[in-house]
C-alpha cells in the first residue's frame, strides 16, 4: 500500500543542515496497522509527512496505493491526499466549527452538498460515539472526544490509508486506551491501512502488526510486533521493551552477579516463551527431572496480538552438573533462554 | 440652543456618519484582503514570496507612519481624480479610506497570524487549496480578532472624520471648528464632542458583543 524507497530529508537549520531522514526504506501492505516508534527528534513526524507530502523529501520515493507521490501535479498531490486520512497529537479541530462541521470539513473541500454532507457524517459520528455531540464546539470537548471527532473527520472522505502523528500522546491512560480500541476496531471494520507513529511502545504493544524502530533519521529495526518484542535486535528498540516490560534484575542481585561460573553456586537466568509453551509445564518438569530447585525472582505473562508471552527471571540451585543439565533441558525447550550470571550460595535470599 | 444649531447638528452628525460608514467599508473591502495577503506570503506560509512580502510591507509602513493629517493635503490630486473635487464630505472619504487600508491590514495580518499551524496543516492534509485555507480556515479561525480589529479601525476613522472637517470635509469636526472654535460657541463644542463620545461608545460595545458572539474557543 505504501513503499517508501532511500527515503532522505535534509532541514536547513539555524546551525547548519539538518538531516532528519537518512536512508529509510519501509514497506507498508494493505490493511496493516504499521508503527513507528522513535524517541523524541528521531525523525517520526517528518517520515509520517513525507507519506503525505506535507513535508517533501529531499530524496528518495514514495508510493501510495501504486502512485508515485512525488511526481503528482498539485491539484493531482490535493485528490491524493484525499484519499489519506490523518489525525493529529493536538487534534487540530476548527474551533468555528461544531462537531458535524468539523467531520464535514473535508466533504465541504470536496465539494459535497450540504444534505449529502449530513448523511455521510452521521454514521461516522456514531461509530465514534459523538452522536449526542454533533452541534457542540470542539472547546465544550474533552481530549478523547475532540480525538474521536479528529478520526471520524479524517474517515469522512473514505481514504485508504489513515496517518496518526502521536495521536494519543496527550491524552490520558484510559482515554488513549479507548482511542486504540477505535482504531483497531476502524481497522477491523474497514480494512482500513493505518500508520501511527508513537514514542510509547505500549500503544505499539495494543495495536500494531508490524513496527518499525528509528533513530536518528535511520530505520533500526523492522519486523512483525512479536518478533521485535521478543527478540529484539537494536539497542533502541530493546530499551523502548523495558519501558514495557519489567524483566529487570533487582538491584540487590546484580550486585551479586558473576558472569563466570561459581563453583557450587546458583545460576540466575531470564526465560521468554511465548505461543505454546505457556502452557507446558516447565518448571515442574524441570524439578521433576533434575535434583534443582527453582526459584522465581520476577516475572510477568502477557498477551501480544493474542499470543501469549511472559519472561521470567529465575534461579535454579543445586549440583552444578544438575544446573547444566537443568539448562540445556530448557534449551531444548521451545524456550529463549538467556544466561544472566551466578551467584554464590547463601549469598542472596531471594524474596 | 436654538432650531438652527440643533439642525445643523444632525447635519453634521448624518455626514460623520456617512464619511466613517462609506470609508469602513472602502477599508474592510481592501484591508482585509490585504492583511490576509501580508500573511500568506510571509516566511514559511502557503505562498511564501518574501521579494513581494517584504516590498508590500514598505509600502504599508509608509502609510501608516504618515500622519493624516499630512496624508489628507499630499492625496488631493489623487482624490480629485477618484471623486473630482477636494472639498466634501466625498473628497473626504479618499483619505480616510487610504489611511484606514493598511491600519486594518495590519490588524488583520496579526489576527491570522494567531491561527495555529496545526490547522492549515489539517487542512493542507484534507486535499485543501490555497484558496479554501484562507475562506473556510484562516478567515473563520480568526474572525473574532479580525471583528475587533475592524471596530478599532472604525474608531480611529471617527476620530479621522472630525480631523477631515477641518480642511472642509463637513460632518461634525467641521461643525465643532466652525461654530464652537471660531464663534466661541461653547454649547456647540461640547455638543459635537458628546455625540462623538456616544459614538465610539456604540461602535465599541457593538463590537465586543459580535467578538463575543463569533468566538466559539
Ligand atoms: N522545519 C524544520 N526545520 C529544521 N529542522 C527541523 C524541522 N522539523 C524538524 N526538524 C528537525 O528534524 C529532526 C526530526 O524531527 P521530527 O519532528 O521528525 O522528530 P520526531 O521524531 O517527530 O520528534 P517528537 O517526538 O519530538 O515529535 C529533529 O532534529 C528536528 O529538530
Ligand atoms: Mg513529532
Amino acid at each position: 500500500m505504501i513503499m517508501l524507497t532511500e527515503l532522505q530529508k535534509v532541514y536547513q537549520g539555524e546551525s547548519g543542515p539538518v538531516k532528519a531522514l537518512d536512508n529509510v526504506s519501509l514497506e507498508i501492505e494493505q490493511g496493516e496497522i504499521f508503527g513507528i516508534i522513535g524517541k523524541s527528534g528521531a525523525g517520526k513526524s517528518t517520515l509520517i509527512r513525507c507519506i503525505n507530502l506535507l513535508e517533501r523529501p529531499t530524496a528518495g520515493r514514495v508510493l501510495v496505493d501504486g502512485q508515485d507521490m512525488i511526481t503528482l501535479s498539485e491539484g493531482e498531490l490535493r485528490e491524493a491526499r484525499k484519499r489519506m486520512g490523518m489525525i493529529f497529537q493536538h487534534f487540530n479541530l476548527l474551533s468555528a466549527r461544531t462537531v458535524l462541521e468539523n467531520v464535514a470539513f473535508p466533504l465541504e473541500l470536496a465539494g459535497v452538498s450540504r444534505s449529502e454532507r449530513e448523511k455521510k457524517v452521521e454514521p461516522l459520528l456514531e461509530l465514534v460515539g459523538l452522536t449526542d455531540k454533533r452541534d457542540v464546539y470542539p472547546a465544550q470537548l474533552s481530549g478523547g472526544q475532540k480525538q474521536r471527532v479528529g478520526i471520524a473527520r479524517a474517515l469522512a472522505s473514505e481514504p485508504k490509508v489513515l496517518l496518526c502523528d502521536e495521536a494519543t500522546s496527550a491524552l490520558d491512560p484510559q482515554t488513549t486506551e479507548s482511542i486504540l480500541a477505535l482504531l483497531k476496531d476502524i481497522n477491523n471494520k474497514l480494512g482500513l491501512t493505518i500508520v501511527l507513529i508513537t514514542h510509547e511502545m505500549h500503544v505499539i504493544k495494543a495495536i500494531c502488526d508490524k513496527v518499525a524502530v528509528i533513530e536518528g533519521g535511520q530505520l533500526v529495526e523492522i519486523g512483525k510486533v512479536f518478533d521485535v518484542f521478543t527478540n529484539p535486535q537494536s539497542a533502541t528498540a530493546q530499551d523502548f521493551i523495558k519501558a514495557v516490560v519489567n524483566n529487570k534484575v533487582p538491584d540487590t542481585l546484580a550486585k551479586l552477579l558473576s558472569e563466570v561460573p561459581i563453583v557450587g553456586g546458583n545460576l540466575v537466568m531470564r526465560l521468554s516463551f511465548f505461543g505454546e509453551a505457556t502452557n507446558e509445564p516447565f518448571i515442574a518438569g524441570l524439578i521433576r527431572r533434575f535434583a534443582v530447585d527453582v526459584n522465581i525472582i520476577s516475572g510477568n505473562i502477557d498477551h501480544l496480538q493474542d499470543i501469549p508471552y511472559g519472561t521470567l527471571l529465575i534461579e535454579l540451585s543445586g549440583k552444578d552438573e544438575d544446573i547444566q543439565n537443568a539448562l540445556r533441558y530448557m534449551q531444548d525447550l521451545d524456550l529463549r533462554t538467556e544466561v544472566i550470571g551466578y551467584v554464590a550460595r547463601h549469598a542472596h535470599v531471594a524474596g | 440652543m436654538s432650531q438652527d444649531m440643533l439642525m445643523l447638528l444632525v447635519e453634521g452628525l448624518g455626514e460623520t456618519f456617512y464619511m466613517v460608514t462609506v470609508s469602513s467599508l472602502v477599508s474592510a473591502l481592501f484591508g482585509i484582503p490585504l492583511g490576509v495577503v501580508l500573511v500568506v506570503t510571509g516566511k514559511g506560509h502557503i505562498k511564501e514570496n518574501l521579494v513581494f512580502n517584504q516590498t508590500l510591507g514598505a509600502i504599508v509602513n509608509a502609510a501608516r507612519s504618515t500622519p493624516f493629517i499630512i496624508l489628507m493635503v499630499a492625496i488631493i490630486p489623487f482624490t480629485r481624480i477618484i471623486v473630482g473635487t477636494s472639498i466634501g464630505t466625498n473628497a473626504a472619504i479618499v483619505p480616510l479610506s487610504i489611511a484606514a487600508i493598511p491600519f486594518l491590514a495590519r490588524v488583520v495580518e496579526s489576527a491570522i497570524k494567531e491561527v495555529d499551524a496545526g490547522l492549515i496543516e489539517a487542512a493542507q492534509s484534507m486535499g485543501a487549496s490555497t484558496g479554501q485555507i484562507i475562506l473556510k480556515v484562516l478567515i473563520p479561525e480568526s474572525m473574532p480578532s479580525i471583528v475587533l480589529g475592524f471596530t478599532l479601525t472604525v474608531i480611529s476613522l471617527i476620530g479621522y472624520s472630525a480631523m477631515a472637517g477641518a480642511i472642509g470635509g463637513g460632518g461634525l469636526g467641521d461643525l465643532a471648528i466652525r461654530y464652537g472654535y471660531q464663534r466661541f460657541r461653547a454649547d456647540v463644542m461640547l455638543a459635537t464632542v458628546v455625540i462623538l463620545i456616544a459614538m465610539v461608545q456604540i461602535v465599541q460595545s457593538s463590537g465586543d458583543y459580535f467578538a463575543h458572539r463569533l468566538n466559539k474557543r
